[in-house]
């Protein structure tokens, strides 16, 4: 080989065009760190190991560590993480250890402890970084979420004046009409008892929305506050059957309740469960047709209580079935024949039915019927998981 | 027939609550703010108090939280519109012995959880 050959480059080209892929090569480098350092959220990468590699400005100013704090540690033990009562976050709960187990992204809120020794509310996206599928370390992007967190608090304030504020002048017309009927002051006829019933009617209606909005809003910030007892779910499924009775007759609709032969025992929030079952039962009798079949069945599989409630109704129209549990969603067959829902409860009932660790799922076809399930740990599920504790 | 002491702010159902429960040959004194209401178990010694939560000058809390220091025989009956709320477990903790969400609860609701509580035996609240 000689450098004669026009095809071989000459040491001194050799030796000039490293340097440009080298310079080439630094600049990449140089544009990779000013992306990675002006990102405006903080952002930490790791090694394999959970150490500390790198991290941008926008970290250092959120926590209060100068960078040399920070790197070559091990980011669980130097970023402690603790809950909103100050409780420390166990290691092996951290996102960033679940990450490197699961190789998934995990997204969550929790607290971060800043140099000065505060507490940082934070919302983090850890992803594992794969190479050749394997883990070569983790990177994460964590937001202070302090003002959304106050906002938060406005907002559950706000629904607690709205709902003491918007049901206490309903209370006085339920209250007052309701005494009416009753004959506090003098019998009334049946015309007037009619026309009263229809304020009751109204009324109460207005409550059940007022009801339906102020729970979506408490679950959309995360407020919804879960009171667990002992439940029979045979029982409580008896009672809004029967509060529901009176509707079924006006469109003679027969209603048929199969419970469990021993009582199907939850360790549940009562009113909670109350609301998905009344919701369900009103849909079913609400959209089907006149002389059609209501059935509340309940089950126990293996550790889970399971409610099924089967109508003969309209149905939901196939190509609209995954959009079923939206806010606001209506079905097209529905509008048609029924104007005055909300397009909220499914979408209320689904959340609630996640919230107290169960599901709601369902199975449908147009102008035959569908039937509704909603699962709900058991309570020899929970026991053994309290006593551990 | 007992001796009840209503404490709710908005007037109207202030005077629904004494019309339903004098009907029924209670004994009944009413205040519109827990303040007023501590001033009255001065001269009244109830067997129930039917309290609501979110009160001007002072809340149904505040109320509670002055009344667990009195002796008093009487139960507590919370009769607020609040519900899922951390006030109603806050009332409870301080004593509370049912809560009712007035919206869902008409006259004959009222009579029959009062009927409930008075049913069951008084204990001394210290």
């Amino acid at each position: 080989m000689t450098s004669n050959d026009a095809n071989v480059p000459t040491p001194q080209e050799l030796i000039k065009s490293f340097k440009v892929q080298a310079a080439i090569a630094r600049e990449e480098r140089a544009k990779t760190d000013a992306l990675f350092l002006s990102i405006g959220e903080g952002v930490i990468a790791t090694d394999e190991n959970g150490k500390i590699i790198r991290v941008n400005q926008r970290a250092i100013d959120l926590l209060g560590y100068p960078r040399r704090e920070m790197i070559g540690k091990w980011f669980p033990k130097k970023i402690r993480a603790v809950t909103e009562s100050g409780k420390p976050i166990r290691n092996i709960d951290r996102p960033i250890s679940r990450s490197f187990v699961n190789g998934e992204t995990i997204k969550e809120k929790m607290y971060y402890v800043r140099k000065d020794g505060s507490h940082m509310p934070v919302h983090v996206t850890i992803s594992p970084i794969m190479l050749r599928n394997k883990p070569i370390g983790a990177i994460e992007i964590f937001r202070d979420i302090t003002l959304e967190n106050e906002m938060d608090k406005l907002k559950a304030d706000f629904i607690s004046l709205a709902s003491h504020q918007l049901r206490t002048p309903l209370a006085a017309v339920q209250t007052y009409t309701n005494m009416f009927l009753q004959g506090y002051i003098g019998e009334v006829t049946e015309v007037q008892a009619s026309f009263l019933n229809t304020i009751l009617d109204a009324s109460e209606r207005m409550n059940d929305l007022i009801s339906t909005l102020l729970n979506i809003t408490r679950i959309e910030a995360g407020n919804l506050l879960i009171n667990t007892e002992e439940t029979d779910l045979n029982m409580l499924a008896r009672n809004v059957m029967s509060e529901l009775d009176s509707l079924a007759k006006e469109k003679n609709i027969k209603m048929t309740y199969q419970p469990t032969d021993d009582p199907l025992i939850v360790d549940s929030d009562p009113s909670l469960i109350r609301e998905v079952v009344i919701n369900l039962l009103t849909n079913a009798v609400k959209y089907t047709p006149e002389g059609g079949d209501v059935t509340i069945r309940l089950t126990k599989e293996g550790h889970t209580a399971v409610v099924e409630v089967i109508d003969s109704g309209f149905g939901i129209p196939l190509g609209e079935q995954d959009r079923i549990f939206t806010k606001f969603y209506r079905a097209t067959n529905i509008l048609k024949r029924d104007t005055t829902g909300t397009g909220l409860g499914l979408y209320l009932v689904k959340n609630i039915a996640e919230r107290l660790g169960g599901d709601l799922m369902f199975t449908s076809f147009e102008n035959q019927g569908t039937t509704f399930t909603f699962t709900l740990p058991s309570y020899d599920t929970v026991v053994p998981a309290k006593i551990s504790i | 027939m007992a001796q009840i002491l209503v404490v709710e702010d908005d007037h109207d159902l202030n005077t629904a609550y004494r019309i339903i429960l004098e009907h029924e040959k209670h004994v009944v004194e009413t205040a519109y703010n827990g303040e007023e209401g501590l001033k009255k178990l001065k001269d009244f010694t109830p067997d129930l108090i039917v309290l609501d939560l979110l009160m001007p000058v002072m809340s149904g809390i505040d109320f509670l939280n002055e009344f667990r220091n009195m002796t008093s025989h009487a139960k507590v009956l919370v009769f607020t519109n609040l519900e899922n709320s951390k006030e109603i477990n806050e009332a409870f903790r301080l004593g509370a012995d049912k809560c009712v969400v007035k919206a869902w609860t008409g006259p004959q609701g009222l009579l029959k959880v009062v009927n409930n509580i008075l049913g069951t035996p008084a204990t001394a609240k210290k």
